[in-house]
């Protein structure tokens, strides 16, 4: 989550919201905001519901996986990274500069 | 001849065999690909985040035609990035 922080400038200049998801509740997942100085919401998926709906909650850790998506403005995914990858968000930084989502 | 190339085929059945069931033993041990690929739909959601005052609402949809969105899945808060 620090580095969208990092990179928050560059994506909102590409009009891009950045959502953090995780299952933890809303008041841990500010204090965890607060804490790393992260100003973008993180939301709650209390209980699971959109981890599941996404494909991305692991039976192993009873948590989702880490994995961003980047989804386009008519709401098509445009770009995924799955676990270690999606630690270092510069494809995606990347993929939001691109012209043709700047319209 | 013809025995030559029945010994072959028949050789690269079991080579073939043996080998695919190992394939996909080793594949299991991978990480399974998402379930949503580029280009699906992503699903509508509707979830809440504390502002520090109140909870609020965020869903896909209030973003539809005005803003790309980063839907960013991390396993636990104060784990690390």
């Amino acid at each position: 989550m620090k580095n969208f922080q990092q990179n928050l400038q560059k994506l909102e200049a590409a009009d891009t919201q950045v959502l953090g998801v995780s299952m933890d509740s809303p008041f841990a997942n500010k204090a965890f905001a607060d804490q790393i100085g992260v100003k973008f919401p993180l939301a709650s998926d209390w209980g699971g519901e959109v981890t599941r709906q996404y494909g991305v909650y692991v039976d192993e850790y009873k948590a989702a996986r880490r994995i961003n998506f980047l989804i386009g403005k008519d709401g098509k995914i445009l770009e995924e990274q799955l676990d270690k990858e999606a630690i270092d968000p510069t494809k995606i930084v990347a993929a939001c500069q691109r012209p043709k989502l700047k319209q | 001849m013809r025995k030559r190339l029945l010994a072959g085929l028949t050789a690269w059945l079991l080579v073939s065999g043996v080998v695919s069931p190992t394939l996909s033993a080793a594949k299991e041990n991978q990480p399974a690909p998402p379930k949503l690929k580029v280009g699906d739909t992503a699903p509508d959601f509707k979830l809440q985040y504390f502002d520090g005052n109140d909870l609020k609402d965020v869903s896909l949809s209030q973003y539809r035609g005005k803003k790309n969105v980063v839907l960013a899945f991390y396993i636990f808060a104060f784990t690390g990035g």
